[in-house]
């Protein structure tokens, strides 16, 4: 899987980034935790230019609630994240973007393939290393 | 996945004080008014401006995040879908991981049946198929947890610990460099967990059910992961039939999902049952 591959090959430097960027995206997903969503373990990551773009595929399934949350641990650096259908139509029920932090929520009224398009907005480094990860309810 | 680096499941924010979750809350509402001021999303995009390189994989549902939506359309008749007996831990690897991961979807199926016992004999199950490749201490902790919480019928509680069990035995095995198994657990869950979808949904046949089945992308990628593995598991007789089975399925699963008739949830149900009796007993 490309998170996997992310991990692996990365250099150490960034790859301890990326892991740095998954624990703010878990604190992202703290306030959600405690109005009772389920927080994903997996997640995805990598690094990004400015103004670069990145699909990640998600399968949701009609009847529940997800916030996807997005971080960075890269100071000066802000970052967005927004949900699309499989056909390109913007989903989101809300969304969220505060510096290194971002989130969005969906209740998809279909069930099949979504997906989440993270950025870079701006970014004090050429590439800015990010996570993301998503709850359930 | 980032997994190893990352938390534990439920456990995740255990760490922090309910003040820093307050603070937490506040900034996450206050940053709500600065969203719709500072990033502007396209209503509609061309995904097709995306090219595969650009396009992560999909991450795997776990379990409860299906049977957190069967909860929400109805109460059907679990216990006549619990699978009587006790699976014999195979010497094929491939067979195993497999197993495996049939195993911890159905203890998803002993809980909505809120059957302590059999709950309790799939936590020791999956300890034992988790020992035999190799994983066993990754699961040690949560195999007690399943019994301690089944114990204490607290259902919601045994979910968590099956969804971090398969979780858990993932990352182990990816920290192994065992990609190849890791994602076998998965499939072997997901076998077991659409044989079960398939038949709760013909017994009381809904549309909304049926378009649980809606998974396109997720058919694609078990069948792109196959692709990718080595010769050796890739040309295992039952890996390559559950690629068959994949192939099957997937034109059933792209149509659009409120399309799907109860003719083809039945031969969904039939493919998976009939790799999941392998799965389960070896080869016919």
């Amino acid at each position: 899987m490309a998170v996997s591959i992310v991990t692996v090959f990365l250099p150490l430097r960034l790859q301890a980034t990326v892991d740095d960027a998954l624990s703010f995206a878990y604190e992202a997903a703290l306030p959600y935790y405690k109005q009772g969503f389920s927080i994903r373990k997996d997640a995805w990551g990598g690094d990004l230019g400015v103004r670069e773009k990145k699909a990640v595929s998600s399968q949701l399934f009609k009847g529940n609630d997800y916030w996807f949350l997005m971080a960075t641990d890269l100071k000066g650096a802000s970052l967005s994240v927004h949900l699309y259908d499989d056909k390109g139509n913007l989903v989101d029920a809300e969304s969220w973007q505060k510096g290194r932090f971002a989130g969005a929520r969906v209740s998809p009224k279909s069930t099949g393939t979504f997906f989440a398009i993270v950025q870079i907005l701006k970014s004090p480094e050429d590439r800015t290393p990010w996570a993301l990860v998503y709850g359930y309810k | 996945m980032l997994h190893g680096k990352s938390l534990r499941g439920e456990g995740i924010f255990s760490g922090f004080s309910m003040k820093q979750i307050s603070l937490l809350t506040l900034l996450v509402s206050v940053s709500g008014v600065s969203a719709l001021l500072a990033d502007m999303p396209p209503k509609k995009i061309a995904l097709s401006d995306f090219p595969a390189a650009a396009v992560q994989d999909v991450v795997v549902p776990v379990p409860s995040e299906i049977f957190t939506v069967l909860d929400k359309l109805g109460n059907p008749n679990w216990k006549s879908q619990l699978r009587d007996g006790k699976a014999q831990t195979p010497e094929d690897r491939a067979r195993t991981a497999l197993l495996l991961g049939n195993v911890i979807a159905e203890g998803f199926v002993a809980v909505e049946a809120e059957d302590s016992e059999r709950v309790k004999e799939l936590g020791r199950q999956v300890l034992t198929l988790a020992e035999a490749i190799n994983v066993r201490k990754s699961v040690i902790a949560r195999s007690k947890s399943i019994t301690d919480k089944a114990d204490q019928r607290d259902w919601k509680g045994v979910r968590a610990e099956f969804d971090g069990a398969l979780q858990d035995v993932r990352g182990a095995m990816q920290e192994l460099n065992d990609q190849d198994l890791s994602q076998l657990v998965s499939l072997g869950g997901w076998l077991r967990g659409t044989e079960v979808l398939t038949s709760i949904v013909q017994s009381g046949f809904s549309r909304d059910g049926a378009e649980l089945l809606h998974q396109p992308e997720l058919v694609n990628y078990f069948d792109r992961c196959i692709g990718s593995m080595g010769s050796r598991l890739r040309k295992n007789p039952l890996v390559s039939e559950i690629r068959d089975v994949l192939r099957k399925i997937g034109p059933i699963v792209n149509e659009g999902g409120e399309d799907i008739s109860i003719d083809q949830v039945k031969i969904i149900h039939d493919l998976t049952h009939g790799v999941n009796q392998q799965v389960v007993n070896g080869a016919n």
